[in-house]
């Protein structure tokens, strides 16, 4: 390729033979000299990189409902849905209103308890990552 | 955990895992093995150790602090065998199981504060709501 230089006289893109480079000459290819990093960069992957899918987490989705605190909290107790995880079959424990005692490293005697203390357990499928998924949880 | 009668203003700590980005409450992974069921099921004991909590006593405001904390505890639980069907075709949830009884023991160290707290033995703590059994929900409503 050729293109002509503002008095008319052919150059190179890459240089003119027999002539000392013009400032356009090392401009140019100072630019394409940084090319090869501007394409490598954000395109391909490092040899470390794995493919990803775009599936979504494989993490249980909350039950959709809120309680009144704005949170996905199921309160233990009749009739309530007793599991925390949305899209779920299988086994599940819940227990709350716990009341006991213990000490602390002071020798202090605390009570632990209150109506809100509860427990959950779940084990079974359930459904993200556009899959079913096999696991177990706790809710604390 | 109280320092007096149990009544908000009385609570001095309060042990839980973070609410996870995707919105699930207080809910982490249980490692295998960690869960263990009797042979039919009417029975159960999950325990696990240094499980990554907070401490956040003056939870629900929105503005309470977590501070990290670790905690151990052993959960027990034995079905009564008195069946409990609960059902609400308009949340899509099924659960079927029986009353169940529940007991705790736990541990807990707050670092930071140089805290720590050990329950007294598993016999001595109850739960008044228990139950155990299997449920559906979402997807599996209707299936």
């Amino acid at each position: 390729m050729k293109e002509a230089d503002p008095i008319g006289v052919p150059r190179r893109l890459f240089g003119n033979v027999g002539l000392p480079p013009t400032r356009r000459d090392i401009l140019k290819s100072s630019a394409f000299a940084l090319l090869p990093f501007a394409t490598a960069l954000p395109n391909h992957p490092s040899p470390n990189q794995q493919p990803m899918t775009a599936n979504g987490s494989t993490d249980p989705y909350p039950i959709p409902w809120l309680d009144k605190f704005g949170s996905h909290n199921q309160a233990a107790g009749l009739n309530n849905e007793p599991g925390h995880i949305y899209h779920f079959k299988g086994r599940v424990v819940r227990c709350n209103s716990f009341t006991g005692m213990g000490t602390d490293n002071k020798g202090n005697r605390i009570a632990f308890g209150a109506p809100s203390t509860d427990y959950g357990v779940m084990q079974g499928e359930y459904w993200a990552a556009r899959t079913s998924q096999q696991g177990t949880f706790v809710h604390i | 955990m109280f320092q007096g009668p149990v009544v908000p203003a009385n609570e001095i700590h309060d042990f839980h895992p973070p609410i996870a980005p995707s919105g699930l409450f207080w809910v982490v992974p249980v490692s295998e093995g960690a869960l263990t069921f009797s042979g039919d099921g009417s029975s159960f004991t999950l325990e696990m150790r240094n499980v990554t909590v907070i401490d956040q006593p003056r939870f629900p405001a929105l503005d309470s602090i977590g501070t990290p904390a670790r905690m151990s505890f052993r959960l027990v639980g034995k079905s009564t065998g008195e069946p409990v069907k609960y059902e609400d075709a308009s949340k899509h949830f099924r659960f079927t199981g029986t009353r169940a009884s529940c007991q705790l023991e736990a541990q807990v160290e707050v670092p930071s504060i140089g805290f720590s707290w050990k329950s007294d033995p598993l016999s001595t703590s109850k739960s008044d709501f228990a139950i155990m059994g299997e449920e559906v929900n979402g997807r599996y409503y209707d299936s």
